[in-house]
């Protein structure tokens, strides 16, 4: 028997292949299949404004990476992920636009790279700072420090600091130039796809090598029990902040991803709705699998953009067709709808949690693994 | 001060040893000035009443509670400073009277986890997951498979959750995970508690097989109730009684002893077996 289900008749005869990835020749279609996709056919069928909601996707999974390796995997209750990605996104553009780089390192696209990883290391470390409370306190308590984690990043250092720092502020675009790895010029949506495929594959790879290996056993293990996890060896302390730091780092990618989508730096984006928005995508996706950051952004990005199209809609299409018909007051009431758009898109976001806390509180990724048992096991249900 | 794993001891040498320790919490004793020697390769019991200072005995020796009075020897070196997961590294394992295995887990990883001090990858290696870590994630797997989960018969349930298991299985993967660090000294806290006959009797043929095998030969301290097994099994059995240590001798001489007839074993022959 293996962890992953084989097909009839067939057994692994080596460690070495339990222990790999894609077990199966319809594992490893459906894989390949899956990259022809992302990879080809996405970029070349879709138009721009599918493709910057693919850029959005993207930076979601990488901050809800983030979130599930602190919530799901080391069971560090975190509710100030934003700050983190606000870190990373506003080191990687400050450094870029303000730190004066000789101009052949803009040429050269060294420039850009380099303020990328400064940035991921920064707000790695940053997120440690944070983190340091988790030594000493535990579960709903680390909620409110981390909650100050972002309440000092944002209100504090980006609204009133961040000013003095720079002459550029908290809100500024990036020249097009600028963004340069290597000789990639990074500028249409269609290359900050392939930025955002990239940044997401590799991250999702590490933190997905990470669990099965000593490092993320370790973070299981203090989620499910701190105290045997002592006992077996494991350093808490140090894996905790080890944590933060990967959890940060990844922040630091989707921060990036961030500004280069927008080519433009500004501080309204990283609100502490943000933190809470990456919480209920884990919520609603599964914690405790990577899978479920994966199901909980699609789902939450493409239901939200439904929204925006449904309320925009009837807001814009409707009442000119109710003004025809003389129906003013209506008309003058749906228009008003799509100002408070934020109010109607928070309160479907707290009824999307609700509902599936109730219904699905495993969220999708065990609806996910069920759909798949059931036709592994087809026709025959046990 | 960092005590060498290289010390060998003969069998028969002190590997363990408590000397006057007390443990206050608040103004409750916990432990007054117990005494304790382990000699290695034997199999040594604590039974008392319930209160009586076991569990934290256990905890002192593997560093979750500091004593506020008194020092641990561990191979002849003072380990009172150490932490708990600096002690695991020397070899003192435990299991614990209520099942702390990892739920979430599956068995396979659950044992893996024990022996998380003998992996090396750490953050670099781990994610990419080629060469070090894949040689050694391999490595460690032939030894879990075929040294503790063969002994411990849970071959059927090793890729299922641990958490859905029932409570005697659970026992025996904490005993597993505990196993895997390959400790010198076993700590086991109550590992019948709970059990019916038939999985009492299969613990305490892992008890023995670990104790006695060449290939383990684990010094055990054992926190048991059912003191058909502890005098069956115990080379030597330490009374406790709030707090108090009333007697440390071999088990007859126990069963004999007219103190502990009155704090624990009653007058009955209530300690022959449960049987």
């Amino acid at each position: 028997m293996s962890s992953t289900f084989l097909p009839c008749g067939k057994y692994h005869e080596k460690y070495s292949q339990d222990h790999s990835w894609w077990q199966t020749t319809f594992i490893k279609g459906k894989m390949i299949a899956l990259f022809a996709v992302v990879l080809i056919l996405i970029p070349n069928v879709a138009n721009d404004y599918w493709l910057s909601i693919f850029n959005i996707l993207g930076y979601t999974i990488l901050g809800a990476l983030g979130v599930q390796l602190l919530i799901g995997y080391c069971g560090q209750l975190t509710l100030g992920h934003g700050a983190f990605i606000a870190i990373g996104a506003y080191i990687s553009s400050t450094l870029l636009v303000a730190f004066p780089w000789p101009q052949s390192f803009h040429d050269m696209g060294i420039a850009y790279p380099i303020s990328i990883v400064i940035a991921c290391i920064a707000s790695g470390f940053w997120s440690v700072l944070f983190g340091l409370p988790s030594a000493r306190v535990k579960g709903f308590y680390l909620i409110l420090t981390t909650m100050a984690a972002h309440f000092i990043t944002y209100k504090f250092i980006l609204e009133q600091c961040a000013v003095s720092f720079t002459e550029k502020g908290n809100n500024f675009s990036i020249p097009y130039n600028h963004t340069k790895l290597g000789p990639w010029l990074v500028d249409s949506i269609s290359d900050v796809y392939y930025l955002m495929i990239i940044f997401v594959v590799i991250s999702t790879v590490i933190l997905a090598n990470l669990i099965r290996s000593r490092v993320g056993r370790a973070w299981i293990a203090i989620r499910d029990n701190d105290i045997s996890a002592e006992v077996m060896g494991i350093n808490i302390v140090k894996y905790k902040l080890l944590a933060f730091f990967v959890a940060g780092f990844i922040a630091g990618l989707a921060g990036v991803l961030v500004v280069i989508n927008a080519h433009m730096f500004n501080i309204e984006y990283f609100e502490w709705f943000l933190s809470l928005w990456l919480v209920g995508i884990i919520l609603i996706g599964g914690v405790g699998s990577i899978h479920g950051v994966i199901f909980g952004s699609i789902f939450m990005v493409i239901v939200m953009e439904l929204l925006q199209t449904g309320v925009d809609y009837l807001s814009y299409d409707i009442p000119e067709l109710l003004q025809q018909y003389q129906w003013h007051y209506l008309a003058a009431k749906l228009t008003n709808l799509s100002t408070a758009f934020n109010y109607i898109r928070e309160s479907v976001f707290g009824l999307l949690i609700c509902v599936f806390l109730i219904f699905e509180p495993h969220g999708m990724a065990y609806r996910w693994q069920q759909i798949k048992n059931y036709f592994n096991l087809w026709p025959f249900s046990y | 001060m960092v005590v060498s794993k290289k010390t060998e001891l003969k069998e028969g040498d002190v590997l363990l040893k408590l000397e006057d320790v007390h443990m206050f919490f608040g103004k409750v004793c916990a432990l007054s000035g117990v005494n304790l020697e382990i000699r290695k390769g034997e199999i040594h019991s604590v039974i008392g009443p319930n209160g009586a200072g076991k569990t934290v005995m256990m905890n002192i020796i593997n560093g979750l509670y500091r004593p506020q009075r008194g020092e641990v020897f561990y191979k002849g070196e003072k380990i009172n400073h150490l932490k708990p997961y600096k002690r695991s590294e020397l070899g003192i394992s435990r299991t614990f009277q209520k099942v702390e295995v990892f739920g979430g887990l599956s068995v396979l990883d659950n044992i893996r986890l024990g022996r998380h001090i003998h992996y090396r990858s750490g953050i670099f290696s781990g994610s990419c997951y080629l060469g070090k870590t894949k040689k050694e994630e391999i490595e460690h797997r032939k030894f879990i498979e075929e040294e503790i989960i063969d002994l411990l018969e849970i071959e059927h349930i090793r890729h299922k959750p641990t958490g859905m298991l029932p409570y005697g299985l659970q026992k025996r993967v904490e005993l597993g995970r505990a196993l895997a660090m390959e400790p010198e000294l076993l700590i086991l806290d109550e590992p019948l508690a709970g059990l019916n006959l038939e999985e009492v009797e299969d613990m305490a043929r892992f008890i023995l097989d670990i104790n006695e095998e060449e290939r383990w030969k684990v010094t055990c301290l054992l926190v048991e109730h059912d003191m058909g097994v502890v005098m069956d099994l115990s080379d030597r059995v330490l009374v406790l009684n709030f707090g108090n240590t009333i007697t440390d001798d071999t088990p007859e001489a126990v069963q004999k002893n007219q103190d502990v007839v009155n704090a624990y074993l009653g007058e009955e022959d209530l300690y022959s077996t449960r049987r």
